[in-house]
């Protein structure tokens, strides 16, 4: 029985037995074009298409622009702006004392000159490139360092180094929003995130100061990649980058708003990274790959971590003493608030057996530090359990996914738990060398359960 | 959208301007207007990644007596400058509401001493002399052969305005830090 056109065509493309298993990429048109042309002598000869629609069709892919080729342009060309920006600086940082200050102030502020006339040759044509806009975003940022640093460098103006990168950020960020470019938007979180850690961490005159002005200038950013990435639904490598930029720089300068109640600023955390975990569960941040997944891993490692950190008596005997109130009380609630909210709004969209069991880690949390105040020793216990809960959860999630990576994470947080447990309980040696013997032949009869299971189902 | 980013793009680039435009301007007026103080210092040779090598300058004339009940760290302040006998400069008064004639410093508060009258120690925001990358080391070994030698003393020329301050240049009993290392690299080992 002869199979209608459509069907046929349906028919030959599935029986190549090489088929590969469909990836989501970045450059679908690619991959699927090539095995489109591929295709098109086979689909001629069982008479599927004419010759000449598979000439047209030919020629239509050979026609447009290799993504390949492009993107490899970007990345030189933001290597390129990079590396002569970066050059330039070091030059002027020389400091050509025997040039007069005029020319030394023309040298200086030159670049700055010529980027932005690149910059607007790119806005009045509307060239598209994607290679010029972030070539030209990261030059014109390292110009504008230079053209300030030339300036202090002439009249030998004090060194603030933490208010330096924020005129330099604050001047960096329109070059984002007026070029579109994501490359230049990650130099502005990096950027940010030095001046917080300048300010906050390095500064030996801050004198306990807070960076306060790091989350406007932070959240500053969010407008662009929402119209760059969210309202487009594109996740692109730049989007990968950027979602990675923005939770580490958060995670690294939440610190620095300690100041008396350190005990407080791990509620903090355990929120923030609850957030980024239920964040990793909305669709509207949910990637393919668990690594391209920023929110995911720094949340899902920074509870672990945290926990881990918390089963030590350290923290729980100073429990005691803790006062409410301080900067970091008020950080603590905003934080729980926002995941809080957060959840509400996931548990609306999901059903609560499709949610990461890691999204509960702040509301636990919470519950065992107000236990912990009054009788430390329990809570310290129920951590231990609380770790054990959350890798006995990935280890299930990984065999049911399928994962190697989830179920041996899994895996590694009870290793953690008993390595640290090693070092502060009274078990004899006999008792311990089971548990690591326990705990090895657990990781060779998951891994090979799960390699058994893989080679059934293909 | 287009007229958008074109408009953006001119106040960037007017913003962009604007800064190092400012800071030029407001230094220049110190340069030509300024009142000269001598500050006596200890320079170090430390780098900047952006403006490259300098030498840090730790003055003597950052604290003065107060009433420590009306300061505190890292409060504003305006400070006056006199000379004393030597020719050095040395504050003279401190206040929170800039003077009514220049020449005086805007700056802040580093940390208040106990007692009555308390000793205010408050920054001089000319610590840095920015030199050749070659040089920066050199002129801190002339100032540290200097040192040896009692009888010599160490300044920074600064110009004094209107709340902003300029440090012009470094001098090794009354010679130029600059033309001294370039002395040292012409003269035979």
């Amino acid at each position: 029985m002869a199979l209608p056109g459509t069907h046929r065509a349906a028919f030959l493309f599935l029986k190549n037995e090489y088929l590969p298993t469909p990836v989501i990429s970045t450059t679908p048109a690619t991959r699927m074009s090539k095995q489109i042309l591929k295709e098109l002598p086979e689909l001629v000869r069982a008479n599927v298409i004419s010759e000449e629609t598979a000439q047209r069709i030919a020629d239509h892919y050979n026609a447009q622009p290799n993504p390949s080729t492009n993107r490899l342009l970007i990345v030189f060309s933001i290597l390129g702006g990079l590396l002569v920006s970066m050059g330039l600086v070091l030059i002027v940082a020389h400091n050509w004392d025997e040039l007069p200050k005029g020319i030394k102030l023309l040298i200086g502020l030159l670049p700055m000159l010529i980027g932005q006339a690149v910059c607007g040759y790119i806005v009045i044509k509307n060239i598209p490139s994607r290679a010029w806009r972030e070539g030209c975003g990261v030059f014109l940022c390292f110009a504008i360092a230079l053209s300030i640093s030339i300036v202090g460098q002439v009249y030998n103006i004090e060194g603030n180094f933490g208010r330096f990168l924020m005129v330099w950020m604050l001047l960096t960020l329109p070059v984002i929003y007026v070029l579109r470019s994501p490359a230049t938007a990650m130099l502005y979180i990096v950027g940010v995130t030095w001046y917080a850690c300048e300010v906050g961490y390095f500064s030996y005159f801050s004198g306990g100061a807070h960076p306060w002005k790091y989350w406007p200038m932070l959240l500053l950013i969010l407008p662009f990649c929402y119209t760059e990435f969210t309202l487009k639904g594109v996740k692109n490598n730049f989007y990968y980058f950027i979602s990675w930029l923005f939770t580490l720089s958060i995670a690294i300068c939440l610190g620095c708003f300690e100041s008396h109640n350190g005990e407080l600023l791990v509620i903090t955390y355990m929120s923030l990274f609850s957030a980024f975990v239920i964040l990793s569960q909305m669709k509207m941040f949910e990637t393919n790959r668990v690594l391209t997944n920023a929110f995911l891993v720094v949340g899902s490692l920074g509870i672990m971590g945290l926990l881990l950190l918390l089963s030590f008596d350290w923290y729980w005997e100073e429990l005691d003493t803790l006062s409410t109130g301080g900067i970091e009380f008020y950080f603590a609630l905003i934080f729980t608030l926002l995941a809080a909210a957060l959840l509400v709004l996931l548990l609306r969209s999901k059903p609560i057996a499709e949610v990461n069991l890691k999204v509960f880690a702040f509301l636990v949390f919470i519950a065992l530090f107000v236990l912990g105040v009054g009788s430390p020793g329990v809570a310290q216990l129920l951590v231990n359990l609380v770790i054990l809960v959350f890798a006995v959860y990935t280890i299930r999630d990984g065999a049911t996914k399928n994962h190697l990576g989830i179920l041996n994470y899994g895996l590694l947080m009870i290793t953690a738990l008993i390595i640290c447990r090693f070092f502060d309980t009274d078990f004899s040696f006999v008792v311990r060398g089971l548990l690591f013997i326990g705990v090895g032949a657990g990781f060779f009869a998951a891994n090979l359960y799960m390699i058994r299971k893989r080679k059934q189902s293909s | 959208m287009k007229t958008f980013t074109i408009i953006l793009f001119v106040f960037m680039c007017a913003a962009q301007w604007l800064v190092p435009g400012k800071m030029i301007f407001d230094s220049e007026d110190v340069v030509t207007g300024g009142t000269v103080f001598k500050f006596k210092t200890q320079p170090v040779d430390p780098s900047d990644p952006f403006r490259g090598k300098y030498i840090t300058l730790s003055f003597d004339a950052n604290r003065i007596l107060a009433d420590s009940a009306d300061w505190q760290s890292p409060g504003e302040v305006y400070v006056t400058f006199t000379t004393d006998s030597a020719g050095f400069a040395k504050p003279a008064s401190i206040s929170s509401t800039a003077p009514a004639a220049a020449p005086y410093l805007h700056t802040t508060v580093l940390y208040v001493d106990s007692g009555d009258p308390a000793p205010i120690t408050f920054n001089l925001p000319f610590d840095r002399f920015y030199l050749e990358e070659s040089k920066a080391s050199e002129a801190e070994k002339v100032y540290w052969e200097a040192q040896r030698d009692s009888a010599q003393v160490a300044y920074g020329v600064v110009r004094i305005g209107a709340g902003n301050a300029v440090l012009t240049d470094v001098m090794i009993n009354g010679r130029s830090i600059v033309e001294l290392v370039k002395a040292m690299n012409n003269s035979p080992e």
